[in-house]
């Protein structure tokens, strides 16, 4: 075929592409809809729940979904083949630097031994079960929206996509989490949140190859 | 320097992104002659008929990723990053890896215009795998330049339906394309 002959079959194709802005808003809150009903369903909300939301432990919940705010506009800059995308990389670096200067002011307050005691507990394993589990959902309908993208880096858009469904893994576990010491969330947390990081980077790049 | 008769790029995409056909014809026909050029400096290796294949590579791709163009954004700095991708995933499949610098691009001279010599072999061969309709439909539109409408009438389909086919057909090649590259 001639190149000539293939511009007059594209430029016959008028549908409009699928836009990645359009398929998160279709799939992103459905998915995280969905998680929200499970954790419902077969976790229960944490009986004290109102209390705690109006207690400094709403940084369990605030902070993951402030992640995943700056991930989901990360994740939309990284999509575009040409941007560099510096300011939201560094919002980006800025917020986990926040997290991890709480985490170290905790260490300092509380101590190695506080730290070991606040994580010494069942709901560890729990928690590790659950906000991965409760991330999947979220992560295949931004793997499925970037998937519209072209992102330049493929593995990067990867990780931007775990971190946008671990921030909101996490922010749904919260509500049920029964563990409000910030030196068990903000560990363990951000373990999980760096294990679904992880998961995208790997998934990245043959699932967002274009 | 671009005058109002001569529309920029960015206009002319921002027309064939409202529809405007004629507008995006003409700027797939401005663009080819650069990204010819810049596939053959970066890629000269695979001679004219293997560069040719780059190159549709190349439009197939904005074609279907036009939409992460930003209608305020410069058009070239995107097409230069499309390019670049698709030039060194080319170099991918056939074993090799070059390290492509974006910003050398400006300085790479477009291909001398004028009739595209090559017919390039890899696109005819994935067309042949679509399903025989959707064959039939990109080969009457594009080689024998008929329009949807005509298309429609000899295929007994309304020319909604050949559009949609069309648009399917051209997702399928991209997609079998990237096949025979892994």
């Amino acid at each position: 075929m001639k190149t000539d002959d293939l511009i007059a079959a594209l430029s016959a194709d008028v549908t409009p592409p699928p836009g990645i802005g359009a398929r998160l808003a279709r799939a992103l809150p459905a998915a995280s809809l969905v998680s929200l009903v499970a954790l419902l369903g077969f976790w229960h909300m944490r009986p004290d729940l109102v209390q705690a939301l109006a207690s400094p432990a709403l940084l369990k919940t605030v902070m993951p979904l402030i992640l995943a705010g700056i991930a989901l506009w990360l994740a939309q800059g990284i999509a575009r083949p040409e941007a560099r995308n510096r300011a939201r990389w560094a919002v980006a670096l800025v917020v986990i630097g926040g997290a991890l200067a709480m985490l170290v002011q905790g260490l300092i307050v509380g101590g190695f031994g506080g730290l070991l005691m606040a994580l010494d507990t069942p709901n560890l394993i729990t928690c590790f079960l659950s906000i991965p589990v409760l991330s999947s959902l979220p992560l295949a309908a931004t793997f499925w929206a970037l998937k519209a993208g072209a992102p330049a880096n493929t593995r990067l858009a990867g990780m931007a996509a775990g971190l946008l469904a671990g921030g909101i893994g996490a922010a749904v576990y919260s509500l049920h989490c029964p563990e409000d010491s910030v030196l068990f969330f903000l560990p363990a947390y951000g373990m999980n949140i760096l294990i679904m990081v992880a998961l995208g980077a790997a998934l990245g790049p043959r699932q967002l190859r274009w | 320097m671009t005058t109002s008769a001569e529309p920029s790029w960015e206009e002319l995409m921002r027309a064939a992104n409202c529809g405007d056909q004629r507008a995006y014809a003409r700027l797939l026909q401005a663009i080819t002659p650069v990204v010819r050029g810049i596939v053959r400096a970066r890629g000269g290796a695979l001679g004219p008929e293997g560069c040719e294949d780059v190159v549709q590579d190349v439009l197939l791709t904005i074609h279907l990723k036009r939409q992460t163009w930003r209608q305020d954004a410069p058009f070239r700095p995107w097409l230069y990053a499309v390019t670049r991708h698709k030039v060194v995933d080319a170099f991918r499949a056939r074993g090799r890896r070059i390290d492509l610098p974006v910003d050398d691009f400006t300085d790479v001279l477009a291909a001398p215009a004028g009739p595209d010599p090559f017919e390039a072999q890899d696109m005819n061969r994935v067309i042949s795998e679509l399903d025989p309709r959707a064959a039939q439909i990109v080969r009457a539109i594009g080689i024998d330049g008929d329009s949807a409408a005509d298309t429609g009438a000899r295929l007994g389909m309304t020319e909604g339906a050949v559009r949609v086919a069309l648009h399917r057909a051209l997702k399928s090649l991209a997609q079998l394309r990237e096949r025979m590259i892994e």
